[in-house]
Formats: C-alpha cells, sequence, structure tokens
C-alpha cells in the first residue's frame, strides 16, 4: 500500500484554543474591561545551560540575537525574538514562528540544551483598565508597576495550572501580559479566565 | 506561610514542595553498612524550633532551596539557593 502524502493525509495545524476559545464579546455588556488575544503559532524552545557554563551560552545568544539572557526573572526581546527567563540558567525563546526555533538550534550547537516546545503551550495575551482586578482572582504574584514593571516574568500557578507569565511594552489601555500554559489544559485554564474576566466584559480575539 | 525564593521572591507556600531536613547527606549505597543506611534512612531529629530543610520550588523557577524555619510558628528565618556541591551530592 502506498504511503499518502502528508498533503492527501490531510492533516491541518490548529489553534491551542480551538474549540476553546470563541472569537466576539464575553460577559458583562458594554465597554471591554479586559481583552484577550489567543495567539496561534507561537514557536517556543527551552533553552538550559549546563551547570557553571552559562556564560558561553549567554555569549552566543548575544552575539546572534543581539539581547542578553536575563538571569533574573525578566524577559527582554530584539529583533521578533523574545528570552523569558524560566529558572537559573533557564530559558524560554519565543519566536514569530518554528523556524526561528531551528535558527536557534544552530547558534547554541553544543552550548545548551535546546527543546523545542511549539505547540505545547497556549498563550494568551491579555490587557484593558480591568486587567489586573481580572488576574487576582487567581494570581499570586502582585503584577502592580511597582513589583512587576515592564519586562518582568515570573513562573508561577493560576487556578492549579502552572503558567510563565512576562509583562509587554504598554499598550493604550497600559499594562499587557502574555500568559503561557500547558496545551493539555488549555480549557481548564480558560474556563478560569472566562469566569474571572466575565464581570468586566471582555473582548476576545482568537487568532486563526 | 510564605518563603522568600532567592530567584522568583516572595510566594506562596502552596508553589513548594517540602522534601527533608537538609543536614543528612545519603551514605554510598554500595559501601554502606545496614546499620549507617539505617541511620540515615530512620534516626531523624524532630527539633521543636529552628530547622534547615530543603523545600523545592515546583510551582516556581524549579530550584531546590535550604529553608530555616521555626516548626512551631513557621517563620521563616533564612532561604538560601542550594549549593551546587550539595547539589551533585545529594541526588
Amino acid at each position: 500500500m502506498a504511503e499518502p502524502s502528508s498533503s492527501a493525509a490531510g492533516w491541518r495545524s490548529q489553534s491551542a484554543w480551538a474549540g476553546v476559545a470563541v472569537s466576539g464579546h464575553l460577559g458583562a455588556d458594554g465597554g471591554a474591561g479586559v481583552t484577550v488575544c489567543c495567539l496561534r503559532d507561537v514557536g517556543m524552545a527551552t533553552l538550559i545551560a549546563p551547570k557553571r557554563r552559562e556564560a558561553a551560552l549567554i555569549a552566543a545568544v548575544e552575539a546572534r540575537y543581539g539581547m542578553r539572557l536575563p538571569e533574573d526573572p525578566r524577559t527582554v526581546e530584539n529583533g521578533g525574538v523574545r528570552a523569558v527567563w524560566a529558572g537559573p540558567d533557564q530559558w524560554l525563546l519565543v519566536t514569530a514562528d518554528v523556524s526561528g526555533v531551528e535558527t536557534l538550534r544552530e547558534v547554541i550547537a553544543d552550548l545548551g540544551a535546546v527543546s523545542d516546545q511549539t505547540g505545547s503551550r497556549a498563550v494568551l495575551r491579555v490587557s484593558g483598565r480591568a486587567i489586573r482586578a481580572a488576574l487576582a482572582k487567581g494570581c499570586m504574584i502582585d503584577l502592580h508597576d511597582g513589583s512587576f514593571p515592564v519586562g518582568a516574568a515570573a513562573l508561577s500557578s493560576i487556578a492549579h495550572i502552572g503558567v510563565h507569565l512576562w509583562r509587554l511594552a504598554d499598550g493604550p489601555d497600559g499594562a499587557v501580559f502574555e500568559i503561557a500554559a500547558p496545551r493539555s489544559i488549555a480549557g481548564s485554564f480558560w474556563s478560569w479566565f472566562a469566569a474571572s474576566a466575565a464581570e468586566f466584559g471582555c473582548a476576545v480575539v482568537v487568532e486563526s | 506561610m510564605r518563603i522568600d525564593c532567592p530567584h522568583c521572591g516572595s510566594r506562596d507556600v502552596q508553589e513548594f514542595i517540602y522534601l527533608r531536613d537538609a543536614g543528612p547527606r545519603r551514605p554510598d549505597g554500595m559501601a554502606a553498612t545496614l546499620a549507617e543506611m539505617h541511620v540515615y534512612l530512620h534516626e531523624r531529629d524532630n527539633p521543636a524550633g529552628r530547622h534547615r530543610e530543603l523545600w523545592y520550588h515546583g510551582s516556581g523557577c524549579r530550584a531546590w532551596l535550604v529553608v530555616t524555619r521555626d516548626t512551631r510558628t513557621h517563620a521563616v528565618f533564612a532561604v538560601e539557593a542550594l549549593p551546587a556541591s550539595v547539589e551533585s551530592a545529594s541526588t
């Protein structure tokens, strides 16, 4: 029997939020106190430095990407590639698509461990005047400017789900956060988020 | 109870998992006598008061920490990152 070609097999990738979130307005009528964009096709890889040999890895990334991997809970971005601190000597690299992960493998070679995580996490980009009040219903991190400025990052849990969150540059409605949760429990995470944001009115955009 | 993680900052205790007394070192299993292994496994102090303990920041940075805590009041006196020498010896 002939092997079916990939096109004939009919496989299509789909968003981690497909069948979970629906574009539109959610919760209270009126203006949207919370805005959420359900991202798709985000390239991701974890990067781990060998013990006591992180300097070479940091130098290689800096030479190629023009940014210094943060050694405290922060995120940096340059030219469409974002590095998020993910524990001591560990980072999450976030790129616009999976090709960025392949480049990363070449740059790192044997200086560290690169593990492709593309598709493994579901990512929300959230903002709005009431975003902190909505997140405070489950997030144990203080997200106010004084303790979580632009560029801050954290690993924590929300609604018993391990999350990685970081703060982007401010947008027209103030603070903007990205929250990555395991894709396999994106539905549970969305239940929490939708319930928490509903009272403020929430504009939902699901990238397709 | 909150633990001031040296990597992440102050976090609620629910993000952490307690392992054990930070003092005892596991003997080499191939070399230790039964008596030595018995001492390591079972003969632990159970102080009412200050205690150095291993905690794992599982919901955060996934690092091992040494927490000095009062077992009566849960007051935390010190939190240190696990020294690399201990990390390799205690696995």
